[in-house]
């Protein structure tokens, strides 16, 4: 039979799919108490066919969870389908996971497999499963419930044997009683739910991560890097909002902008090197940016960082450093009090 | 199971009573229950007893410092896991270098600002509520005999 479009997506995804089981190296980095504990649970769950409902911040690894536990199912000699729901427009979304008949809406010239036939006997992880329309996550239920999907515009469904993992990096719970999320497939879904931490909760695997990407990009990039000492404590010290994805992409970006061999601090961009020195550094300009500022904070802050200075050039007495702030003793103390300064230890 | 609604314990361990009493005031007010340390043997011997959720530890300590009491920690299994945020004046490179190589879970700068410290402190408490729910479902994984190609 004649089909269109996925049959492409198909042979790419042998392809990359091929490459990925090719290169070991992409698995869970850490050895944190969490990561090995996540470790435990997924080789747990890997083999058990079950659906698995991931629930992590963007970029903590849900998808590599994901690809792990296909890879230590018995699934994993056939294909694994990463699926975004947030990344397919809503109006294309049936067909994408379902497929098409021939004429079954205009532009439908040819028939064309769903994502769900091309998981056949493997896994297909629903990524941003939240971003499902719910007229759609009505027919993701019954594929569920009894393994059939159904082409659109065709009158036969076709039994599929597909492995579910689902991820969200929403509160699934909240959609639910918004009414963005059916309530039956969430418990449906969460059956074995499994939580990926960010990195910024597992900081103790920063170094052992970004060791990891340096040594990943020494073929690609044809180059061997180290980094500074220094450079690796600001990387450690950073709260990595977009988690481990932005780690990957920050080394890789140093090691195209580095000249030499040793990636150092000045190659870090400014947010990173200014990242464990508080606001004051960064924000004791007058500029005003786009989302504003907090004065009061930022009072504060430089309250009592003068505070600290003072503390420490008076070797921790208080009556002194009162006098070189130019306060009193009894207001310095009040300040040292509501600014939550503990005074710099001097005891050694 | 876990116990979901356990109030969680924050030990604090400072010499200096003063940096003490504000930082168990803190804890209190974030609605954690606090424990309190005067010194690393101290921390070793109640953390050994009663091992908290979090270690807040000051680096700088007579006799034995915050790292050495963390080395202890670390070296003891009953002990390793527990989450240590170290307190500092000393925002030197070096300090947090060191922190960093002996397995600290986050590092604060004096001037504490009650917000940084109570945001520090819920990501560890996240942390562990991830592995507990983890540890959930493995166990009712266990429970339920599931393996081969059964369904739930």
């Amino acid at each position: 039979m004649e089909t269109e479009g996925n049959m492409a997506v198909a042979s790419q995804l042998s392809t990359a799919d091929a490459a990925w089981r090719s290169a070991p190296e992409h698995t869970l980095i850490g050895s944190h108490p969490t990561i090995a504990k996540l470790r435990v649970l997924m080789e747990r769950v890997a083999p058990t066919d079950t659906t698995v409902l991931l629930t992590g911040e963007s970029g903590s690894g849900k998808e590599i969870v994901a690809r792990e536990i296909h890879a230590l199912s018995r699934r994993s000699m056939r294909n694994f389908v990463p699926v975004n729901c947030a990344a397919i427009p809503n109006e294309l979304m049936e067909s994408e996971m379902f497929g098409h008949q021939r004429g079954a809406f205009t532009g439908a010239a040819l028939p064309r497999h769903g994502l769900f036939s091309l998981a056949d006997r493997g896994t297909i992880f629903l990524d941003e499963i939240s971003e499902m329309p719910l007229q759609l996550q009505a027919k993701l239920l019954r594929v569920l419930e009894d393994g059939l999907v159904r082409a659109v515009g065709s009158d036969r469904a076709i039994r599929v044997d597909v492995r579910i993992i689902a991820a969200t990096n929403a509160d699934l719970v909240t959609a639910v009683k918004k009414g963005r999320f059916r309530e039956d497939l969430f418990y449906r879904l969460q059956v074995v739910p499994v939580v990926v931490p960010p990195l910024r909760e597992r900081r103790s695997d920063i170094p052992m991560l970004v060791d990891f990407f340096l040594e990943r990009n020494r073929d690609r990039f044809d180059g061997q890097w180290s980094i500074t000492r220094e450079a690796m404590v600001h990387l450690w010290s950073y709260d990595w909002p977009g988690n481990v994805r932005e780690l990957e992409n920050l080394i890789e970006r140093l090691i195209i902008l580095s000249d030499g061999p040793m990636i150092d601090v000045s190659l870090l961009p400014e947010n990173l090197r200014k990242g464990h020195c508080g606001l004051a550094e960064a924000q004791m300009t007058a500029e005003i940016g786009e989302g504003g500022v907090d004065l009061n904070a930022l009072v504060r802050e430089l309250e009592g960082r003068m505070i600290n200075e003072a503390l420490k050039l008076a070797a921790g007495n208080k009556q002194a450093a009162a006098r070189l702030l130019g306060l009193k003793r009894t207001t310095f103390s009040a300040k040292l009090r509501r600014c939550g300064v503990i005074a710099s230890d001097t005891s050694d | 199971m876990t116990q979901d609604e356990h109030c969680p314990e924050i030990m604090v361990v400072d010499d200096d009573p003063d940096a003490l009493s504000i930082l168990v005031r803190y804890i209190k007010r974030e609605g954690f229950a606090a424990v309190e340390a005067c010194s690393g043997a101290q921390c070793l011997l109640l953390a050994g007893q009663h091992p908290p959720d979090v270690i807040l530890l000051d680096l700088m300590m007579p006799e034995m410092d915050g790292f050495a009491v963390c080395r202890a920690l670390k070296a003891d299994s009953a002990t390793a896991e527990i989450p240590v945020i170290m307190l500092t004046a000393r925002d030197d490179v070096e300090a947090r270098a060191e922190g960093m190589e002996l397995g600290v879970s986050d590092f604060i700068t004096k001037p504490i600002v009650r917000r940084e410290l109570a945001e520090r402190i819920n990501a560890q408490l996240d942390m562990l509520a991830a592995s507990r729910a983890n540890f959930a479902t493995l166990d009712q994984l266990n429970r339920s005999k599931l393996s081969g190609s059964k369904k739930l």
